[in-house]
């Protein structure tokens, strides 16, 4: 069964220039689906897309057979969740009090959190091992650790899709490649979308690649399958050659000099 | 540092200072501009007639401007935020003072003419600011505090001018200096509904509160209706600036003070911010007016005059730290 289905989407900022032009395709359950092109080809804007923070123009976002625009704010949120690019670190809250807040769309307004809630919290800082910061102020955390957080505060939502937002390109090698085989090991039972900038790490990573430009789709498949010379040249104007990473099996670019 | 909180906690706080609350009002129920022995005084009209209820007021003044302030702080996501300082005391302020020079007389929903035009200038007040600091969808924190203080200035002007054309200078100074001197058993229930639905407004809507530390957008994708819960919270707000002002005039810095500091001592979550908060400001406000008829006996000072001598500088020195802190 899809997880997303996205159909025909047209959406943007503007109504008369769309950054979206018409764009559909599904993620099934335990795919992790990584976003890639170049700079404005409307990443980020697809996520915010799904995740309702834009109006959509034209076409459907349909999250588990429900059109996003018939489910309410917190039904939705129950859903999907997003991990933003920079989110800001709150003053004065531990990391558990920041994955608390993750558990928002489940609170009711007359009562504390159930033991439902701290059970999830709880099991998200597990996920993301951060069991040894979970009393640690956010502010003080360096930025690997509180991708963690974030991620795990959107985990504690306990989403069917998770969004993330170029969720390692702050980040140093040795975090890129640690949240990414988290993010790995938490598509079961529900379905990551991210975007990325590194095209070898997302081929390494993901599932499947969607490639953008302009707002259009111009590539989606296996890794292989997308990351090839002819595509990135479409994408990108810039020429590699391809190779198979000889330990991993997955496609490798190298630049051409 | 661990700072773990649960409803534990919570409860122990607002114990505590209850308690503290309620001896703070006992002993300040014994001071005053006469001295008159215990036993005396519960058999006198000065305790039962003008010591309580004016420390009534104090109390109930103070949960309004302090559960205001955190509401405002926590909605516009600004530190810096009171309603004194973005103008919506000042816009109170006019409101009630259009009523007294007019002899406007009108009763909605049993509230008198006078609170209903505070509320009403407040809300113009508080809309305006917020309208005025917003550049391409974002509010800018600055720009927000300059729009108060600009719009203070302005209804600061509108109350002179009233002042002058009517003549009517010892009701209408009264809101510009602040003072509880009025106090008696009817401003009391005046105010107690206010305080006691926008308390509980607050506190129920401190998920929202909480989530909006995260930004309005995120807190959208938590499945908040931030639109509407602004609409609902700002509205609270203004309304228990405006019943506060209504009955003491232009106190400021109590709800700049109060949850900032505490929200330094036990971190930003509102579900112990907002009561304890409240508590802390009914505190202040008994203490702050207990020195203000006390200590230059039998004179009295304006309660508005102690606040601001205590609360400006306080604005400096919070503004200074954000300033070293890079914020």
């Amino acid at each position: 069964m899809s997880i997303l289905r996205i159909e025909n989407l047209v959406c943007g900022y503007d109504p008369k220039n769309p950054i979206i032009k018409n764009i559909s395709f599904l993620i099934e359950e335990g795919q992790f689906v990584g976003i890639v092109g170049p700079n404005g080809s409307g990443k980020t804007t697809l996520l915010r897309a799904v995740v309702g923070l834009l109006k959509i123009q034209h076409g459907n976002i349909v999250i588990s057979q429900h059109r996003i625009e018939h489910l309410e704010r917190r039904e939705l949120a129950r859903r999907v969740a997003f991990v933003p690019q920079l989110m800001e670190p709150v003053e004065g809250f531990s990391v558990e009090e920041l994955v608390t807040l993750g558990r928002t769309p489940y609170l009711e307004r007359f009562s504390f959190e159930t033991a439902d809630d701290l059970e999830a919290v709880k099991w998200a800082i597990e996920e993301l091992k951060i069991e040894g910061l979970a009393d640690r102020p956010v502010t003080e955390l360096s930025g690997g650790e509180f991708q963690r957080v974030a991620i795990a505060r959107a985990l504690a939502q306990e989403p069917k899709l998770l969004l993330l937002d170029e969720p390692i390109s702050h980040l140093d090698l040795r975090y890129q490649v640690k949240i990414c085989k988290l993010l790995r090991k938490l598509r079961s039972h529900r379905s990551i979308l991210a975007t990325f900038h590194d095209l070898n790490i997302a081929s390494r990573f993901c599932s499947r690649l969607i490639l953008l430009k302009n707002g259009e789709l111009i590539a989606e498949g296996s890794p292989s399958e997308v990351v090839t010379p002819e595509n990135i040249w479409k994408a990108y104007r810039i020429k590699v050659a391809v190779k198979n990473n000889p330990h991993t099996h997955k496609a490798k670019y190298v630049l051409l000099p | 540092m661990t700072r773990k909180r649960n409803k534990k906690e919570t409860g122990i706080a607002v114990g505590i200072l209850s308690i503290f609350l309620l001896a703070v009002i006992i002993l300040s129920l014994f001071l005053g501009s006469v001295f008159i022995s215990p036993a005396e005084l519960l058999k006198s009209e000065i305790l039962w007639q003008i010591r309580l209820p004016r420390v009534f007021l104090a109390a109930l003044v103070g949960l309004l401007l302090s559960t205001s302030g955190v509401i405002l702080q926590g909605v516009l996501r600004n530190p810096l935020a009171d309603p004194y300082i973005l103008g919506i005391s000042a816009g109170g302020a006019v409101g009630a003072a259009v009523a007294i020079a007019s002899g406007l007389q009108f009763v909605i929903l049993g509230m008198s003419s006078m609170p209903v035009m505070a509320f009403v200038f407040a809300m113009v007040a508080v809309f305006m600011v917020y309208k005025l600091s917003q550049a391409a969808g974002k509010t800018n924190p600055e720009t927000l505090i300059l729009a108060g203080v600009a719009l203070s200035s302005f209804c600061a002007a509108i109350l002179s001018l009233i002042i002058i054309l009517t003549g009517n200078l010892q009701s209408i100074y009264f809101w510009l200096l602040g003072s509880l001197s009025s106090a008696s058993w009817s401003n009391v229930l005046t105010v107690i509904p206010y305080a006691v639905i926008g308390a509980g407004v607050a506190y129920f809507f401190s998920k929202e509160l909480n989530a909006l530390l995260l930004g309005e957008e995120m807190a959208s994708t938590l499945g908040v209706d931030v639109e509407n819960a602004r609409l609902i919270l700002i509205g609270t707000a203004s309304l228990m600036t405006a019943a506060a002002v209504s009955v003491s005039g232009l106190i400021g810095f109590v709800g700049l003070i109060v949850p900032h500091w505490i929200r330094l001592i036990i971190g930003p979550n509102h579900r112990l911010l907002i009561p304890i908060s409240a508590l802390s400001g009914m505190l202040l406000m008994v203490i702050a007016d207990t020195i203000a008829r006390t200590v230059l006996s039998p004179m009295e000072i304006p309660i508005g005059i102690i606040m601001a001598l205590v609360g400006a500088p306080f604005f400096l020195y919070l503004l200074r730290r954000r300033r070293i802190e890079g914020k």
